[in-house]
C-alpha cells in the first residue's frame, strides 16, 4: 500500500499551530486596554512596588477562567451567550446582556479616551484623533477583513512589550520588587483595598469570557487541540501579567519615588519625561495608543456579536448589512456613542471609567456563576465537566471575586 | 367555553395548573408534541399535536396525557385545567419532541429563510379535536412577552402609530435541530431538512454547534450528505468526518469527487485518513491516494479525476448518446476529451462546440488539434490566467508523457482564488 504523502508540510503545520495560538494571546492583550493601563499606572504611582504581588492571584484566576471558556467552546461549539440563553432563560439573559451593553459602551469610551490621551502626548488634538480612529475601526470591520486586522493586532500586541523598555529606563529597584512579591502586604484602608480590587478587576472583565469562547469556536478548535489551546492561554495570561508588571514598575520607580500623583494613563506618560527621558515617555504613550485602538476594535464588535447571539439576531462580519441589520446597528451605535461622549467638552471621563468598572464588577459574579453551572452540567459538557480541582479553584475564584466586587461597591459608600 | 383558544407557550410554562374546582395541582414544566403528523403526505397542513405535559408536583417531575386538559379564562388570564390526571405511558414515545427542551430558546432551522433562528415563544391552538403547535415566534414581540413587558411597550408604540414587528414562522417551515440536551432523536424520514439546497444546508450546518452538526448530517441520505459535505468549510468537514462512524463516512466519501475527498483527507490526521481510505472501495480510494501525492501548490492537487474521454472515430451523435446514458454531473462535461489508443490527449471539445456541430460528423473531423493543456506539476496560480485568456470552463491536465491525468474546472479555480483572497 502506498504511503500517504500529505500535502501539508511542516510549514503549514506550524501555521496551524500559530492559528490555534491566538484566542488566548489576543484576549490577554486586549486585557491590557486603556482602562487596565490606567489602573496599573495609578497603582504604581500611588503605592510603588507594594501591590505588585496582586498580579499573582490575578494571573491564576485569569488562567482558570479562560481555560473553562476554552473547554466549553471546544466541547460544545456554542458561544457563552448561546449557552446562557438556552439554559438560563430569557430574564437572566436580558439582565446580563443589557448590563454588558451599557458597561461596554462605557469601556469603549475609555478606550477612545486612551486614543485621545496618547495622541495628545504626540501633539495631536482629540478632535482629530478620536473621529479618525473611530472611522478607521468602523471601516475595518464593515468593509475590510477582520481576519487581517486580528493578525495585525497580534503583531502589535508584541509592541506592548515597549513597557519593559519604558520601565527599565526608570532604573527600578529590583531588590524592593523581590521583597514585595515574597512579602505580600497592603495598607488596610479603603483606598488601598479599592486599588487591589481595581488591579484584579481590570484583569478579568466579563466581556472577555464571551470573546474568548467565541474566538475558540471561530478557530474551529477540537479537543485534540486542547493542549495547544492551554499553552496559548498560559502565554496570553503571562503576556498580560508581564505587561502589567512593567507598567506598575515604570510608574513606581519614577512617579512614586518623586511623590507625583496621577489620575490617568496620560498623566503617567507626561510625568515620565523629566524622570526617565523623552524616549520612555514616547514608548509609554505608543503602548497606550496601541492597546486602546486594539481594544476599541475588538470590544464593540464582540459586544454587538454576543448581544445578537443571545437574542437570536443574525450576527457576524461575514454577513452583509441587510442580512444582519441589528448587528451592524448595535456595532455602529456603540462606536458613535463612545465618540460623542469623548468629544463632549468637560466629559466626566474618569467617572465613566469608574462606573463602567463598577458595572463590570456587578456583572462578573453573575457571568461566572452561569459559567460554573454550565461547565459542570453533564448534559452540556459530557465527560469534560470540571474536575474537583477545577471546581475548587473555580469556586474559590468566584467567591473571592464576588467578595472583591461587593467591597468595590460598598466601600465608596463609606468614603 | 369557546371552541377555539389560541395561546402562547410562555403563558403556561412555569405557571400553576388547577383541577376543575380551582385547586392547585402542580406547576407546568413542558409540553410534549407528536411530530409525526406534519410529515405525512397530505395537502392539508398538518400540525403537531400536544400529547403530553410534564409537571412538577412538589419536587417530583411527572408526565400526564394531555387529552384531559382544558383552558379556561380566569380574571383575564388563561388557566390550564385538568379534569382527570392520567399518567403517561412513557414506553412508546417515538418521534415526539419537548417544546421547552428542544424548541424554546433553541436555534431552529427556518426552511423558508434558509437560516438559523432562535425561538422566543411558541404559538398553539386548542380546538375540540386536540391542541396543536401552530408557529414559532422569533421576533421582538416574543422576547418582550417572555420578559412580561409586551403590553406596556406595545401600547406605548401604538400611541405613536407604530406596530412592533412580529415574526412568526409556521410549523411547516421549521425544523428542530438542537437535541444536545436530550436523548430524543427523530428518524430520518421525519426531517424536512432534505428539502434545502446543499449549499444552504452547508451554511446552516457551519453555524450550528458540534452536536447538532453531527445530528443534522446523520439525517441526510448518502447522496445529499455527499453534496453537503463538499460545500462545507474544511474544518467543519473534518469535524463531521471525525464525529461520525467510519463506515458511514466512507460510504458518503465514495459518492464525492476524488479531489474533494483528497482535500478532506488533508484536514484529517494521517491515522484517521488511512482508516477511511481502507474502508472505502478500492477504486475510489486509489484515486484519492494518487491525488494526495501532489504537492500543495501544483495543479494536480486541485484537479478532478472525473472526466470523460472519447475516441476520434465516434460521431457527434454517438457521443451525445453515450453522455445521455452515463448521466455525468454537469461539471464533469464542460468539455469532453478526445484521446488516442495510448490515452494521449489529442483534443478538447467544449459541450457548446459539440452541440452546434453536425451530428453525423466524427469527433476527429470537428476537433482542433493541440488543445490548451496544463501539466499536473504546474503552479496553480497559472490556471486563472489560462482560463481567462482562452475562455475555458475546463482545462485538461496532462503529465510529462502527455497522458491525461485529470481536468481542472472553473469552479475549482474560482474557489482557489477566493481562498487565497481570504487568507491574504
Amino acid at each position: 500500500m502506498a504511503a500517504i504523502n500529505f500535502r501539508r508540510s511542516w510549514w503549514k503545520r506550524f501555521l496551524v499551530f500559530l492559528a490555534i495560538l491566538g484566542p488566548g494571546i489576543i484576549t490577554g492583550s486586549v486585557d491590557n486596554d486603556a482602562g487596565g493601563i490606567t489602573t496599573y499606572s495609578v497603582a504604581g504611582a500611588t503605592y510603588g512596588y507594594q501591590l505588585i504581588w496582586t498580579l499573582i492571584p490575578a494571573f491564576i484566576v485569569l488562567i482558570v477562567i479562560q481555560e473553562m471558556n476554552a473547554r466549553m467552546g471546544i466541547v460544545t461549539g456554542k458561544g457563552l451567550a448561546d449557552l446562557i440563553r438556552e439554559n438560563a432563560g430569557v430574564k437572566v439573559t436580558f439582565f446580563i446582556f443589557v448590563g454588558l451593553l451599557i458597561a461596554d459602551i462605557g469601556n469603549t469610551t475609555t478606550e477612545f479616551a486612551g486614543v485621545a490621551g496618547s495622541m495628545e502626548i504626540f501633539g495631536i488634538t482629540k478632535y482629530l484623533s478620536v473621529p479618525l480612529a473611530a472611522f478607521m475601526v468602523w471601516i475595518l470591520v464593515v468593509k475590510g477583513s477582520y481576519t487581517i486586522a486580528e493578525r495585525i493586532f497580534l503583531i502589535f500586541s508584541v509592541s506592548l512589550l515597549v513597557y519593559i523598555v519604558s520601565a527599565l529606563l526608570g532604573k527600578p529597584q529590583w531588590s524592593e520588587i523581590g521583597h514585595s512579591i515574597t512579602h505580600p502586604g497592603m495598607d488596610m484602608n479603603t483606598k488601598s483595598i479599592a486599588m487591589v480590587i481595581g488591579v484584579i478587576g481590570t484583569t478579568i472583565a466579563p466581556w472577555m469570557q464571551f470573546y474568548m469562547q467565541s474566538a475558540v469556536i471561530e478557530k474551529g478548535l477540537k479537543i485534540k487541540d486542547y493542549g495547544y489551546t492551554l499553552l496559548d492561554i498560559v502565554i496570553g495570561c503571562i503576556a498580560t501579567v508581564v505587561v502589567a508588571f512593567f507598567i506598575i514598575i515604570a510608574c513606581a520607580s519614577t512617579l512614586h519615588v518623586k511623590g507625583i500623583a496621577i489620575n490617568e494613563a496620560k498623566d503617567a506618560a507626561l510625568a515620565l519625561e523629566p524622570l526617565a527621558g523623552k524616549l520612555a515617555q514616547s514608548l509609554f504613550a505608543f503602548g497606550l495608543f496601541i492597546a486602546s485602538i486594539f481594544s476599541a476594535t475588538i470590544l464593540p464588535i464582540a459586544t454587538a456579536f454576543y448581544v445578537c447571539e443571545a437574542f437570536g439576531f443574525e450576527a457576524g462580519i461575514d454577513k452583509k448589512w441587510k442580512e444582519a441589520p441589528e448587528f451592524y446597528f448595535l456595532y455602529t451605535l456603540i462606536i458613535i456613542l463612545a465618540v460623542i461622549i469623548i468629544l463632549m467638552p468637560n466629559a466626566p471621563l474618569i467617572g465613566i471609567s469608574i462606573w463602567s468598572q463598577v458595572l463590570n464588577g456587578m456583572l462578573l459574579p453573575v457571568v461566572l456563576i452561569c459559567m460554573m453551572l454550565l461547565v459542570n452540567n453533564k448534559k452540556i459538557m459530557g465527560e469534560h465537566v470540571n474536575k474537583p480541582l477545577n471546581n475548587f479553584i473555580g469556586w474559590t475564584a468566584v467567591v473571592v471575586l464576588i467578595a472583591l466586587s461587593l467591597m468595590l461597591l460598598v466601600f465608596p459608600l463609606f468614603t | 367555553m369557546t371552541s377555539q383558544t389560541t395561546f402562547y407557550f410562555s403563558q403556561f410554562a412555569g405557571r400553576k395548573f388547577f383541577d376543575s374546582t380551582g385547586e392547585v395541582l402542580g406547576k407546568i414544566s413542558d409540553f410534549l408534541i407528536d411530530v409525526r403528523a406534519w410529515t405525512l403526505e397530505s395537502h392539508e397542513p398538518q400540525r403537531p399535536r400536544v400529547i403530553a405535559i410534564s409537571v412538577k408536583q412538589g419536587k417530583e417531575l411527572k408526565f400526564f396525557e394531555f387529552q384531559n386538559f382544558g383552558i379556561r379564562k380566569y380574571k383575564g388570564k388563561l388557566r390550564l385545567i385538568c379534569q382527570e390526571l392520567k399518567e403517561l405511558n412513557t414506553a412508546n414515545l417515538q418521534n415526539c419532541i419537548w417544546l421547552k427542551e428542544n424548541i424554546l430558546d433553541k436555534q431552529i432551522v427556518d426552511l423558508e429563510g434558509r437560516k438559523l433562528v432562535r425561538v422566543n415563544d411558541i404559538r398553539l391552538v386548542m380546538i375540540p379535536s386536540g391542541t396543536y403547535a401552530l408557529a414559532v415566534d422569533v421576533g421582538i414581540e416574543g422576547l418582550l412577552r417572555r420578559l412580561g413587558v409586551l403590553t406596556p411597550i406595545s401600547t406605548f408604540f401604538e400611541s405613536f402609530g407604530v406596530d412592533l414587528p412580529s415574526r412568526m414562522i409556521l410549523w411547516d417551515d421549521i425544523e428542530a435541530v438542537d437535541f444536545s440536551n436530550s436523548s430524543i432523536k427523530l428518524s430520518k424520514a421525519q426531517s424536512k431538512l432534505h428539502t434545502l439546497h446543499p449549499s444552504d444546508l452547508a451554511d446552516i450546518i457551519e453555524d450550528l454547534d458540534k452536536a447538532s452538526r453531527a445530528y443534522v448530517f446523520s439525517t441526510l441520505d448518502e447522496e445529499k450528505a455527499a453534496d453537503v459535505l463538499e460545500e462545507l468549510e474544511p474544518e467543519v468537514q473534518a469535524h463531521i468526518v471525525e464525529s461520525l462512524p467510519v463506515g458511514k463516512v466512507a460510504d458518503v466519501l465514495e459518492k464525492m469527487p476524488a479531489d474533494e475527498v483528497a482535500d478532506i483527507m488533508d484536514e484529517l490526521g494521517v491515522k484517521k485518513a488511512e482508516e477511511l481510505l481502507n474502508e472505502m472501495e478500492d477504486d475510489s480510494s486509489r484515486e484519492v491516494r494518487e491525488l494526495l501525492e501532489y504537492a500543495d501548490k501544483v495543479v494536480g492537487s486541485i484537479m478532478s479525476t472525473d472526466y470523460m474521454t472519447f475516441s476520434p472515430d465516434l460521431t457527434v451523435e454517438e457521443t451525445f448518446k453515450a453522455l445521455r446514458e452515463e448521466k455525468p454531473e454537469p461539471s464533469y462535461i464542460y468539455s469532453i476529451f478526445v484521446v488516442d489508443k495510448k490515452d494521449k490527449l489529442i483534443s478538447s471539445i467544449s459541450l457548446g462546440e459539440l452541440a452546434i456541430s453536425d451530428p453525423a460528423l466524427t469527433l476527429g473531423r470537428i476537433m482542433k488539434r493541440n488543445p490548451v493543456t496544463v501539466f499536473d506539476d504546474d503552479d496553480i496560480d497559472s490556471l486563472a490566467e489560462i482560463v481567462s485568456k482562452y475562455n475555458l470552463l475546463a482545462v485538461p491536465v496532462i503529465n510529462r508523457s502527455q497522458e491525461m491525468e485529470g481536468v481542472v474546472v472553473i469552479e475549482d479555480i474560482v474557489e482557489d482564488l477566493l481562498d487565497k483572497r481570504k487568507t491574504k
